[in-house]
């Protein structure tokens, strides 16, 4: 318990204040805090799939890299496009070579399987420029 | 994790039970509580730091309710602040993009949001948090001073994450004190087998029913392949959250752990009002408990009463989810409730029980339909095609196909969900007079029915339960 003496128009008061009574704001103080870091690091957007894609395969080495579409999604992934809001599958020209970009947006969150995820989209790159894909995609939410 | 994934039937159920039976009884929840804290994070690496913050948020609450014990004012206030602290975690996760969908779409405004995903759990364990804070206001359970206890009551895995919703009341003793045995691990074993069977092969079997049927364009199937969807649809959600319920009970058994059924065959309702004693009983109780009867209940005119029960009602169906289809989902069956109180319940009980038992499917039926459709233009849509409006015929090929191609697994299913098809098994059992003879052939059969189920989870993939998105 911690005691403090106010003084307030000219008469004193004793103010009681038990720890619990700090904790718990403190402890609410703490949520308000992880609630921001989440909306700043993690995140989703309400932007359209194409408004996120655009900038994203601008950026795609097409030397490179050619985009497989439905079919591949299929093939590589066994997944139906039409099941997704969005679909973007990239991957390398070459039979050796393992780069790869993969952006999906899903239409609710039991879609949401593995790796880069914020909010709807979820996000997979593989390759040299797989870091810069990434920013790219993120600064683009 | 999942129940139903191989990882937590191979690896880390036996391993938390080993473990948990060999370390001395003191510290058996400690065990427990780390098993928990493993599970959730598991797929909640990130939000495992939000439940943790909400254990610490309850756990102080509780206490500092409790020194207020001579301060009648200044404990009421405390008590206000946990509620609304809790309702708002639990209302910016889930219903923030709700609400400012809705504002874009009635204002002329274009509000941006960022969006969080919804934290696995987040409705069932914020109520339990509420819970305990409103016992120990309402003095009907002491303050838990232990805050291992106290965060193993609120993240237990067996109830964690799809309920049911435990009041603390219920468990209070538990926590300090239960017993074990073979004979309650066994019977524990024997709930969670039948639990994963109904959730890995019935509800995903007569899923894929219905998931084929809703792929469907409007107009394009006729009344009685709506009908057979819409039921597919009734049984799927039954198998797929009372099969999780009983694993979370039978789970509880094998550590000890009593906790109430969730499920009474609701499917042999003969009303609506029954048909709410015996679904998700957790839910309706926390519900009667801690918003209608603080609200006045029945004790205030029928007006009142009527307006509670709405209330209640909405609330219910916005727990359900952050969708217009959910809110309609909760009002109508708020309607019905009012309506079988105060206008046409006696007049129904006096039919035959064959009449009451349609009157109520029907109304059940009706009541999914607004509950899986994504919009509820969509499920008006349905609901027409089902009567006759705007479906490509009374039947077709389509309907009559899944139906003849899917009849033994309507019949196991339908069996399964009302009491008779209880009745069959422990009727067939009897038959063996032997009891030795007669456990040892139940105990196989539960195995067998668990190697079938592992052979079904080995050929699936993700199969997540449908409550999991509440």
């Amino acid at each position: 318990m911690v005691e403090a003496v106010e003084r307030k128009g000219g008469s004193e008061r004793n103010i009681h204040c038990s720890i619990s009574e700090v904790m718990k704001y403190v402890i609410c103080f703490a949520i308000v805090v992880y609630v921001a870091i989440l909306l700043i690091f993690s995140s989703g957007s309400r932007k359209s799939f194409k408004e996120v894609e655009k900038p994203l395969e601008v950026s795609i080495d097409s030397e490179k890299m050619q985009n497989v579409g439905v079919q591949g999604l299929k093939r590589f992934y066994g997944l139906n496009a039409a099941d997704y809001e969005g679909v973007l599958l990239y991957n390398s020209r070459f039979n050796l070579s393992a780069e790869e970009v993969l952006m999906i947006k899903v239409k609710d969150d039991d879609q949401i399987h593995q790796v880069s995820v914020r909010g709807k989209f979820v996000f997979l790159s593989v390759g040299k420029k797989a870091d810069k894909y990434k920013e790219i995609f993120s600064n683009n939410l | 994790m999942l129940f139903s994934s191989l990882t937590f039937l191979m690896v880390f159920l036996p391993c938390t039970l080993a473990l948990y039976y060999i370390v001395p009884q003191r510290f058996r929840n400690v065990i427990m509580l780390i098993a928990s804290l493993i599970f959730y994070a598991w797929g909640e690496p990130i939000y495992i730091v939000l439940m943790m913050l909400s254990i610490a948020f309850n756990y102080v609450c509780g206490i500092n309710l409790g020194e207020k014990e001579d301060n009648s004012a200044a404990k009421k206030k405390s008590l206000i602040f946990a509620i609304v602290v809790n309702l708002l975690i639990l209302g910016f996760f889930k219903y923030y993009g709700f609400l400012v969908d809705t504002l874009n779409s009635i204002l002329p405004v274009n509000i941006p949001y960022r969006e969080l995903p919804l934290p696995i759990g987040i409705s069932f364990y914020t109520f339990q948090a509420v819970s305990y804070v409103i016992d120990v206001y309402r003095k009907n359970a002491k303050v838990q001073k232990n805050i291992l206890n106290f965060a193993l009551y609120i993240c237990m895995f067996p109830q964690l994450i799809a309920g049911p919703i435990v009041r603390y009341v219920d468990i209070e003793i538990q926590l300090r004190k239960r017993t074990v045995s073979l004979y309650k691990f066994g019977s524990g074993v024997k709930i969670f087998i039948i639990g994963l069977a109904k959730k890995v092969i019935l509800a995903n079997c007569v899923g894929e029913i219905f998931n084929e049927i809703a792929g469907y364009q409007m107009g394009s199937f006729s009344v009685l392949t709506a009908w057979v969807g819409c039921i597919a649809y009734a049984l799927q959600i039954y198998f797929d959250f009372s099969g999780y319920s009983d694993m979370a009970v039978g789970l509880g058994r094998m550590f000890g752990f009593e906790f109430r059924k969730n499920f009474d065959y609701p499917y042999v309702s003969r009303s609506i009002t029954e048909f709410w004693r015996r679904w998700h009983i957790s839910l309706s109780t926390w519900f009667k408990e801690y918003v209608y009867i603080p609200l006045g209940g029945n004790r205030f005119g029928k007006a009142k009463q009527i307006e509670n029960i709405l209330i209640v009602w909405m609330l219910t169906g916005m727990w359900h989810g952050a969708a217009w289809n959910f809110v309609v989902w909760g009002l109508y069956y708020g309607i019905i409730l009012v309506l079988e109180k105060f206008v046409w319940g006696e007049k129904i009980q006096r039919q035959p029980s064959w009449i009451q038992h349609m009157y109520a499917l029907v109304c059940i039926l009706i009541g999914w339909v607004f509950f899986f459709s994504p919009s509820i233009g969509y499920a008006f849509d349905y609901l027409g095609t089902m009567f006759g409006i705007g479906a490509s015929a009374f039947l077709d090929r389509q309907g009559v196909f899944f139906i003849l191609s899917n009849y033994l697994l309507f019949a196991v299913a339908l069996l399964g969900s009302s009491s008779a098809g209880d009745n069959i098994l422990k009727t067939m059992s009897m038959k063996i007079r032997n009891r030795k003879i007669r456990m040892v052939v139940i105990s196989s059969a539960h195995l067998i029915l668990l190697f079938v189920t592992i052979a079904y989870l080995v050929t699936e993939s993700f199969n997540p339960f449908l409550y999991f998105r509440f």
